[in-house]
């Protein structure tokens, strides 16, 4: 059995890792232990608002890159770990039976070699699939510079891969990771992509990433703006096929000149994740929410900035709109807009109705009609007003005597 | 008059047959207040007409008869009525009905099945196994609605070699799985003893939890949102909480 201060330490080296979603995979028992379902599942919730869904740990956090930003790299003082394929097995069967744990979520910090890493973490998820039978969720980080054949192969046995962007440009990459490179992260993520193709092409037997790949950023450590990143997340949507990228609003854990001093705002990457849904969900493209060099709103959310910037588009009547404008609506969810599609063949639709099915109307009811009927404000400058005031109830929080400086500040001046 | 049956499928349909034309009818599979003057009939399920009932339903509409499956499992005291309401409008209108969501009863049926959904999703994620001595597994839970077979399910499918125990406490039964059957059994209280690495395991998963979180991001509110105070005391990370 691992020891409490090794799995300690492995776990805290991993928690800045946003991802821990168990979702994509179909994969059945095949007389073993564990299965995944395509929906994922939420194990547990930590304080910090995240859910527990996989067994998210370092294989070792001894590294020899010396990232700026992380609290493993080179040269840091810390206690270091590294744990053996076997506890690591022996630990997601253990917490598995239990339904302690969806699955597993593996990472390392670059020990001896990229390669030595990733034949480690390879071996690791090879036990469990073989030895251990287990049919469970993994997913593995890919480790930058490590060898195609080793990535190839560990694609077979793992659910998901993800190498991390680490920052949204090349030269925040060169200047805060110098060991790593755009190649070294763009290139593997881009063979897997082609090769899970060929495999689908092919119809092979077995598996090859059936939950695809992800990747994640920080924002706030370095000085690119929300629509870079939001241009970059579409192109990595559009040309490695990904599923998600995570954005990970910025922790100063560790002291850099190259560093801000003040931690990256929980908000923007509130705002960030929004914007990813809109794109993904909504029809939206980046060029559209964000201008280049700008950044998202804090003031609204994206979809009601758009809407704000947008007034020749509404009101809209939601007994007619079709679905890509309903789904513009601000307000108006996916699920929603779905609802209502189907609603209105039978019958129509009424803001009594909508209400009644659940469609939020606070935010929607400025921009639609029903039959006709508008109960919005009819004054834009009113309407941007309520709206405004909506989000500052909803980002709004009781000071303490020890709040931190910047929430103090913000009761002074009002800003977000 | 109200019709009482006994909570399963069969006896749900025999019981509609009998009161689809009654205007006032009202079903019922538990303990019920009568109204003034009304009065009340024991339906005896019968298959043969339940069986005619439910090839018309499957007529009218393929995906009701699982709908009503899934309504029985509900724990909500108004169930019964819901069901009738939402069975009678496919039976009037003939075909199906689930997308006429500005009706009353549809959307009632709605967010009853949402309810029990939610519900197996959130328990598939928080129920907690502790193993015993004899390498038996066995959970504590105490749903809303009564779910433990559908769990059952669930868990056999994800770990088909260990034999194990879900106790429902609210309801006082188990569904019991030994590595080839499954078992559904009434169960008041249980003695268990537990196996000698099952505390050590307890206390990494506890240790694992906490650090995990990023304390300097403390959301409680949202964690709360996501996770109801009232699942946690079955799970092991909440202990002394």
């Amino acid at each position: 059995m691992i020891s409490e201060e090794k799995l300690k330490i492995l776990t805290n080296g991993a928690k800045y890792d946003v991802s821990c979603s168990s979702s994509g995979s179909h994969r059945k028992n095949a007389d073993g232990l564990g299965n995944a379902a395509a929906p994922g599942c939420c194990h547990s919730f930590t304080p910090d608002g995240r859910c527990i869904s996989l067994l998210k740990i370092l294989m070792s956090n001894d590294c020899i890159f010396c990232c700026k930003y992380c609290v493993n790299r080179a040269g840091e003082d810390v206690p270091r770990a590294t744990a053996t394929p076997e506890e690591l097995c022996e630990l997601v069967i253990d917490f598995y039976k239990r339904n302690y744990i969806e699955g597993l979520f593996l990472s390392s910090a670059v020990f001896v070699s990229p390669d030595h890493t990733m034949e480690r973490l390879l071996l690791t998820v090879k036990k469990l699939r073989t030895e251990y039978n287990f049919h469970g969720y993994i997913h593995l980080k890919g480790i930058p510079h490590a060898d195609g054949a080793l990535c190839r192969e560990a694609a077979t046995y793992a659910d998901r891969m993800s190498y991390n962007i680490e920052l949204p440009s090349e030269h925040s990459l060169k200047l805060l990771a110098p060991q790593k490179s755009k190649e070294s992260l763009l290139l593997p993520m881009r063979s897997l992509s082609v090769q899970k193709r060929e495999f689908q092409l092919e119809k092979r037997k077995g598996h090859f990433l059936p939950a695809g790949q992800t990747t994640q950023m920080i924002v706030g450590a370095s000085p690119e703006s929300d629509g870079q990143i939001l241009r970059l997340s579409q192109s990595l949507y559009r040309a490695n096929g990904l599923k998600r990228v995570y954005y990970s609003a910025y922790l100063p854990v560790v002291h850099d000149s190259l560093l801000p001093e003040r931690a990256g705002g929980q908000l923007r990457e509130h705002r960030l994740y929004q914007a990813d849904w809109l794109l993904r969900f909504y029809g939206f493209e980046a060029e559209e929410i964000a201008p280049a060099d700008g950044n998202l709103s804090l003031e609204y959310d994206p979809k009601c900035a758009w809407a704000l910037n947008h007034p020749e588009c509404f009101p809209v009547e939601v007994n007619r709109a079709p679905l890509e404008l309903l789904l513009r609506v601000p307000g108006i969810g996916a699920r929603s807009a779905y609802k209502i599609m189907n609603a209105r063949k039978y019958a129509a639709l009424d803001f009594e109705h909508l209400s009644k099915m659940r469609v939020v109307l606070k935010r929607a009811k400025h921009f639609i009609t029903c039959r006709g009927k508008f109960f919005g404000a009819k004054n834009e400058s009113t309407v941007k007003l309520l709206l405004a005031g909506e989000e500052t109830k909803r980002n709004a929080e009781q000071l303490s005597l020890f709040s931190a400086r910047e929430t103090a500040l913000s009761a002074l001046t009002g800003e977000l | 008059m109200l019709y009482r049956y006994d909570g399963t499928k069969c006896g749900f349909l025999t019981a509609f047959c009998r009161a689809f034309q009654d205007k006032a009818a009202r079903l019922s599979s538990g303990s019920v207040q009568l109204a003034l003057g009304e009065t009340c009939e024991d339906v005896t399920a019968d298959a043969a007409l339940a069986e005619r009932a439910e090839k018309r339903f499957l007529s009218f509409d393929g995906g009701c008869i699982r709908e009503l499956e899934r309504m029985l499992h509900s724990g909500a005291p108004d169930k019964d009525e819901v069901i009738f309401n939402y069975f009678r409008m496919i039976a009037t209108k003939k075909r199906p009905v689930r997308e006429m969501l500005a009706e009353d009863a549809v959307r009632k049926a709605e967010d009853c099945i949402l309810r029990i959904r939610v519900e197996i999703d959130h328990m598939k994620g928080f129920l907690r196994f502790m193993e015993t001595k004899s390498g038996a597994m066995y959970a504590l839970c105490s749903p809303d609605n009564d779910i433990i077979d559908l769990l059952l399910r669930h868990f056999r499918a994800r770990m088909p070699h260990f034999p194990f125990l879900i106790h429902d406490v609210s309801r006082a039964k188990a569904a019991i799985w030994d590595g080839a059957h499954c078992y559904f059994a009434p169960l008041g209280r249980a003695e268990i003893e537990l196996s000698d690495d099952e505390c050590a395991w307890q206390t990494l998963w506890r240790d694992y939890y906490k650090s995990v979180n990023i304390p300097s991001r403390e959301r409680l509110k949202q964690m709360r949102g996501y996770l109801p105070v009232r699942y946690m005391k079955f799970m092991n990370e909440f202990f002394g909480h």
